[in-house]
């Protein structure tokens, strides 16, 4: 099927917007500025605010500076979190599939030390020289193991069956509604933001990029490779790797653009951030109060879309230059 | 399906609704600050209380809210003697007591107000349900009719994709906004209510409720619809664009078929087997979509009593409606399997 392809002009115009959203989250200072209350709830195109203020008296184009910077301290740390997350976890379900082998010796001793560490978590807690003690154990109990011939027999790991299960539970629940639930137990604070959706949102770079790795494993060159004795971890590095990254590039773009329309919609709703953070969603929300404001609603509203656009069409720009096809992005937020 | 196949799939259906309920159960009530519940509790009366009377207070309010038992089966036990750092407390747990009323349909009370979960789920689910069946119906027939539109009249299509994927940009709560402001709005156009839903639902009479009803929907569900189109749209139609490029197509074309009919009775039905795995998403999606929505037109549904338990840290009511939405995603995938084997003949012979 040809689909037409992103010419170089709007590819710049993308790239551009993108760059200035970087460049004014980089350069905008910190401090929350005065609100102005003598002209609160002012229409734009008078100065000194051009872009209008809010109910409170604070300027919206100040603020929608200020929100860039949320957008890019969140919304690409966590992309990157996710991408790392889901391609390491997608690529050894991928490679592996249900067979990871360990030989018996090593399940048991690994088995021993996990719940004998579990057991005693608090005594461990209390003098961390119980699990140099606890390794000791494990390790010459897998020596021994290894000379008998039974703990010689390799014991495999369902890893593929495992992460299935995993990400399947986590499917079962739409990613705002998860979102919502774990962001009312937890402090609102960036970094705990940033963890909660990239421990969410792994799943759809780690199905991408198992199906990518099973293309890849069953081509002849791989069993060549295997046949000159190279190890898994470098049959993975040299042999895979290069050739299913791309799927991952190409997700980065939609995964930003997915991770920021969810990340304004926390902050619409007033979910998961402190309340002074200051984000392009929260704007928009001021509309409830004056909702004859227009212009609470068409900055950050076009800022948005633009920004959201832009990675959508870098997004199909990587797809161009580097062959792949991309699933469609359909998280609903 | 042959039995025994249909009795695994049953059972593992039922474990991952029994694992997502009981994680959420556990994690919620892990981090329930039962000190911090206490003293907000405590300080709705507002006199200060004598010491033992406080005591004994504190004991009841633990007891009714079932606060005053270890949370699980085994807890961690944080004393470092000789002895394994657990401790076994047997049936007299909260999640054990909590599960059995669940299995008999009483899932507690909520902390707010205590009035019964189940009657506060019933009753969102009256503004609710309308609403997330109506934009699923609505959105369903309008991918269908313009993903057929675009493909019978092909100079359409790129105009149509574009916008599209423009729609498809935008987030729901942007879209909701701006048809507020420009619909709802007494400065604009004034043409739906923004809100008043469950307000004065007694004075009109019975026969006048559905038609009132709709009328407090139609944006509503038009934002939703609006959100929900674009990605079933696009998916169709690459789905049907490939199929349009088959040999049987030129087949059917040759023996003097017009286009819309090649469309409508041979593209389409194949077309469709590609999608079927989206609409399983969709429900769940739209009651997501509905937390926004709620919200910001004020209908007393299930997303907005989902965020706003959310926000006063009242999981009874939060672990019900995140319960009822997985399990609606769970049948909608029960369902989704048992479409797939009615359209795709091949499935039946695999399983």
């Amino acid at each position: 099927m040809s689909r037409s392809r992103v010419s170089p002009g709007l590819a710049g115009i993308a790239g551009g917007w993108l760059l200035l959203i970087i460049l004014a989250a980089w350069a905008t200072p910190t401090t929350v500025p005065i609100p102005d209350l003598a002209r609160a709830g002012y229409p734009p195109f008078q100065a000194p605010h051009w872009l209008g203020t809010d109910p409170q008296g604070l300027d919206v184009g100040w603020s929608l500076l200020q929100g860039s910077r949320t957008v890019v301290l969140i919304s690409v740390p966590a992309a990157l979190l996710t991408l790392l997350l889901g391609t390491g976890l997608g690529s050894a379900a991928g490679f592996w599939g249900n067979r990871l082998a360990l030989t018996r010796a090593r399940a048991v001793a690994g088995a021993g030390l996990l719940t004998s560490g579990l057991l005693f978590w608090a005594q461990l807690a209390a003098f961390p020289i119980l699990g140099a003690l606890f390794l000791l154990l494990a390790g010459s109990l897998e020596a021994l193991l290894r000379r008998t011939r039974w703990g010689r027999q390799p014991h495999f790991l369902p890893l593929d069956a495992a992460l299935s299960a995993c990400s399947a539970l986590l499917d079962s629940i739409p990613l705002l509604l998860l979102v919502v639930a774990v962001a009312s137990v937890q402090r609102p604070s960036v970094s705990g933001i940033v963890s909660l959706l990239a421990l969410t949102c792994w799943t759809t770079p780690a199905r991408l990029m198992r199906a990518a790795t099973l293309q890849v494993a069953v081509q002849p060159y791989l069993e060549a490779a295997r046949m000159t004795g190279l190890t898994d971890l470098q049959l993975l590095r040299r042999h895979i790797w290069p050739n299913t990254w791309q799927v991952a590039a190409v997700r980065f773009p939609m995964t930003v653009a997915a991770l920021i329309s969810l990340e304004t919609t926390l902050a619409f709703l007033g979910i998961g951030l402190a309340p002074e953070t200051p984000s392009w969603g929260r704007i928009l929300s001021a509309v409830r109060q004056a909702p004859t404001a227009w212009w609470l609603v068409v900055w950050p509203g076009l800022a948005l879309i633009v920004t959201l656009l832009s990675l959508h069409v870098l997004s199909r720009w990587l797809q161009d230059r580097m062959d792949v096809t991309n699933t469609s992005n359909n998280l609903l937020t | 399906m042959p039995g025994r196949s249909l009795l695994r799939y049953v059972a593992r259906t039922a474990i991952a609704g029994w694992l997502t309920v009981s994680s959420l159960f556990l994690i919620s009530r892990a981090y329930t600050d039962s000190a911090a519940f206490l003293r907000s509790s405590l300080e709705n009366s507002s006199r200060p209380l004598p010491a033992a009377r406080r005591a004994r207070l504190t004991q009841q309010l633990l007891q009714r809210y079932g606060l005053d038992v270890p949370l699980f089966y085994i807890t961690p036990d944080s004393a470092t003697t000789w002895r394994p750092s657990w401790r076994w407390n047997g049936v007299r747990n909260q999640y054990h007591r909590w599960l059995t009323r669940a299995v008999q349909g009483d899932l507690g009370t909520s902390y707010r107000d205590g009035s019964p979960v189940t009657e506060l789920l019933a009753r969102s689910l009256l503004y609710t349900l309308p609403l997330t069946v109506l934009a699923a119906v609505c959105s369903i027939g309008l991918t269908w009719g313009i993903v057929v539109w675009m493909n019978v009249r092909p100079s359409w299509r790129s105009m149509g994709l574009l916008s599209l994927h423009g729609l498809q940009a935008a987030p729901l709560f942007l879209t909701a906004t701006t048809l507020l402001l420009l619909l709802a709005n007494p400065d604009v156009l004034a043409w739906f209510p923004a809100f008043g839903l469950g307000l004065e639902d007694l004075e009109a009479s019975w026969w006048q409720q559905p038609g009132r009803l709709l009328y407090f929907l139609v944006l509503p569900t038009l934002s939703l619809v609006l959100v929900t189109l674009p990605g079933l749209a696009v998916q169709l139609d690459g789905a049907l664009q490939q199929e349009l490029h088959r040999p049987y197509i030129a087949t059917a074309r040759a023996k003097g078929s017009s286009v819309s009919r090649v469309v409508w009775h041979h593209g389409l039905r194949n077309a469709l087997l590609p999608t079927l795995a989206l609409l399983t998403e969709l429900l769940p999606n739209l009651v997501a979509g509905s937390t926004v929505v709620e919200l910001l037109f004020a209908l007393p549904g299930m997303g907005r009593l989902l965020a706003e338990s959310a926000a006063t840290q009242d999981y009874p009511v939060l672990i019900g409606a995140i319960g009822l939405v997985a399990l609606v995603r769970l049948l909608a995938q029960v369902v989704a399997d048992i479409l797939y084997w009615v359209v795709d003949p091949r499935i039946r012979v695999q399983v």
